[in-house]
């Protein structure tokens, strides 16, 4: 019963690539599942019924189904529709999709919660649909729902980790390795919980802020 | 000219408006007057669209407001100031006065914004331009309020109610703007509580009630003893309101 | 051909892995339910150290994927204190931890909704510990709960797939063995996917007549 974590110092550059590679899905996959929350989010409110149910119907089985399944069924279908493309590329894509559903029902609330006489104000000053959705709807809901898309990305941080099935060496995948060269799973992988959870703790600081940032015009004046 | 014809309009079982026919010529100030659910928001909030008619026609200089694609035009026309200002709260006073002017009427936004400012300055709110909504008063916010509408360069100005959110003193910074406007020649219809200042400004006055138009008359008529006070629905609202 | 179609024992396969995940999420449930409660008891009564440790487990459980969990209890633990660990057991272990560390969460916000002026009234009249939890404490904060409950419950549902990395041969194990051999993806990965669904609806659904039944309970009660 020994807990060395000296033995893990050699492996520091290969596990920060690995880090590196978690950064930059998780900021593409935010990036995706912004875009398709809010095409998503504009077509569930959207005074069409067909396009809301469409939109309603992904939601749900997205959300709904375990983010593996869903990788799997991206990782090993797409070559089967003729659809070459990287592990990389493909865990970006799953954790946009799978995101995207989540990130939809937030920015969803947001948009529910905006008070309808502010819409009424830009509907009769003669701003079309599109300026409005654009110039009013979006920024309002974007700004009130800053802590729970902050939560979703959280989540997906966390979920980026399941990459490491599709071959992709994320952080996870990084550990495995050096756990099975090392043979001290137990160090590597405690060292990797608690990197994680600094990891998201330092990102749930950071949304505080950006959320006090953004917000900061909407506080009463004294 | 805006004309109302037959105009009805009910909410589910309830009927709200019965039977609407009014016309506001450019020039006039036309207030509304009537006791709370007697109608008269709802009648504004037809005049701009907001609310679908279930029968009777309005048009604004012969755009009828029930066809979407004359809607635009009769917008373009008419400009609405609410009771609860309903400001965009993400955006600077500027930004709320100047965004449908650079959207709609496609001004240069540098122009449209030192129109903005110019507009301000003239309700004496210069030093608060680049202020949100969030941290203006009440009766400041009315007045960028007033600024968005004008800054459209409406033709009728239709304004709901616009303080029965504010106190008094704040009130009477925003009634002094629209007397102003008044003077000005601005066509105003004004929906209101404040009896005595729809009597200083207002060329003709109408009483609704239930849903029905009962008096369209001359503000001097109105207020006479043999004219709108005659009627007893009036004389007592009017008593009512004075004790308020 | 005859290797890779599918067969009609394919179907035996999936409702063995059907039954390997519902029975895992089910006994991981009901023991994340009680340490997660055991948990914010700790933490109401205050009782010192213990609730320090409860509170920082907590939050690293809830904060780090639940896949590297998973590794440290199936390959950590054979190695650093030389207990053999099946993968059954370290499934066991990883989501009857990481559910309890979300129920604890909700357990303490529920609990600190009933008001510890109530729960001091309740002392003050003679009831003991035992008994102001039992009746004051428990009834009201399980209806206040009962709906974040079933959303972890969906979640945890699904967080379940992960045991499949490790060797569990579970729902999704199975998905990737009929994978492996069809070379069927979509058909695959639709019907097991289609399969957590509508175990995801069904628990959905049992909370909400739960919540609905727990509601007009204390709603009769009140009266």
């Amino acid at each position: 019963m020994t807990f060395d974590l000296t033995i893990l110092a050699p492996h520091i550059p290969f596990l920060v690539k690995g880090a590196v590679l978690t950064a930059e899905a998780c900021v593409l996959a935010l990036a995706g599942s912004l875009c398709i929350g809010t095409i998503v989010a504009a077509l569930v409110t959207s005074a069409s019924p067909v396009l809301s149910r469409i939109a309603y119907i992904y939601v749900d089985l997205f959300r709904n189904i375990p983010f593996i399944v869903q990788l799997f069924f991206f990782f090993y279908g797409l070559p089967e529709i003729g659809i070459y493309v990287n592990a990389f590329a493909t865990g970006v894509i799953a954790l946009s999709i799978a995101g995207g559903a989540f990130t939809s029902d937030v920015i969803r609330s947001g948009i529910l919660s905006i008070d309808p006489g502010i819409l009424e104000a830009a509907e009769v000053s003669g701003l079309s649909k599109p300026t409005i959705f654009r110039k009013i709807v979006m920024p309002i809901a974007l700004r009130t729902s800053v802590r729970p898309l902050g939560s979703v990305f959280i989540n997906l941080i966390l979920t980026s980790s399941i990459l490491s099935t599709i071959t992709l060496n994320e952080l996870t995948g990084s550990a495995k390795i050096v756990a099975s060269d090392t043979f001290r799973p137990f160090e590597i992988y405690a060292v990797l919980l608690v990197a994680y959870a600094s990891l998201t703790y330092l990102v749930s600081l950071a949304i505080g802020a950006l959320h006090r940032y953004l917000n900061r015009d909407q506080t009463e004046a004294a | 000219m805006i004309s109302v014809r037959g105009v009805r309009k009910a909410f589910g079982t309830a009927t709200v408006l019965d039977g609407i026919d009014l016309d506001v010529h450019s020039g006039e100030v036309v207030s509304i007057l009537g006791s709370s659910g007697s109608g008269k928001s709802t009648l504004i909030r037809c005049m701009n669209g907001l609310e679908k008619l279930d029968g009777g026609r309005i048009t604004i200089d012969d755009f009828d407001v029930s066809r979407p694609k004359e809607l635009a035009e009769a917008r373009k026309r008419s400009a609405t100031v609410f009771q609860l200002f309903n400001l965009y709260p993400h955006m600077t006073a500027v930004q709320n006065i100047a965004l449908a002017p650079v959207e709609v009427l496609k001004i240069p936004r540098k122009q449209a914004e030192a129109d903005a400012r110019a507009l301000l300055d003239s309700v004496g709110l210069s030093a608060r331009a680049d202020a949100f909504p969030a941290q203006l008063s009440g009766g400041q916010r009315q007045r960028v309020g007033i600024c968005r509408a004008l800054a459209m360069k409406p033709r009728y100005l239709l304004l709901d109610e616009i303080t029965s959110a504010l106190d008094p003193e704040m009130t009477s910074d925003v009634l002094a703007i629209l007397a102003k406007l008044a003077r000005d020649g601005t066509t105003m219809v004004f929906v209101t509580h404040e009896i005595e200042f729809a009597r200083t400004i207002s060329s003709r006055i109408v009483f609704l009630d239930k849903g029905q138009l009962v008096v369209d008359l001359p503000t001097a008529e109105f207020f006479a003893a043999d004219g709108g006070m005659a009627k007893p629905r009036i004389a007592q609202f009017l008593s009512k309101m004075r004790k308020d | 051909m005859r290797y890779t179609a599918f067969t009609s024992y394919d179907i035996v396969l999936l409702a063995q892995g059907l039954g390997v995940s519902l029975a895992l999420f089910l006994a991981t449930t009901i023991i994340g339910l009680l340490l997660g409660s055991l948990w914010a008891i700790i933490r109401f009564y205050r009782v010192p150290v213990l609730m320090q440790i409860v509170t920082v487990f907590a939050e690293l459980l809830k904060n780090s994927p639940v896949l590297v969990q998973l590794f440290l209890v199936f390959f950590g633990l054979p190695a650093f204190a030389r207990l053999n660990v099946t993968p059954v057991e370290a499934a066991v272990i990883t989501l009857s931890g990481n559910t309890a560390a979300f129920v604890y969460v909700i357990a303490v916000s529920a609990i600190e909704s009933i008001g510890r002026d109530q729960i001091e009234a309740a002392r003050v009249s003679g009831l003991s510990r035992w008994q102001v939890l039992r009746h004051i404490i428990a009834p009201q904060a399980m209806a206040f709960a009962i709906g974040p409950l079933t959303g972890l419950l969906v979640n945890q549902l699904q967080v379940t797939s992960l045991i499949s990395v490790i060797g569990v041969v579970d729902l999704t194990k199975i998905g990737n063995i009929l994978n492996l051999r069809t070379l069927k993806p979509f058909i695959v990965w639709a019907i097991v996917g289609g399969l957590y669904y509508v175990m995801a609806k069904l628990v959905a659904f049992g909370g909400a007549t739960l919540e609905k039944r727990l509601r007009a309970h204390t709603a009769w009660k009140g009266l």
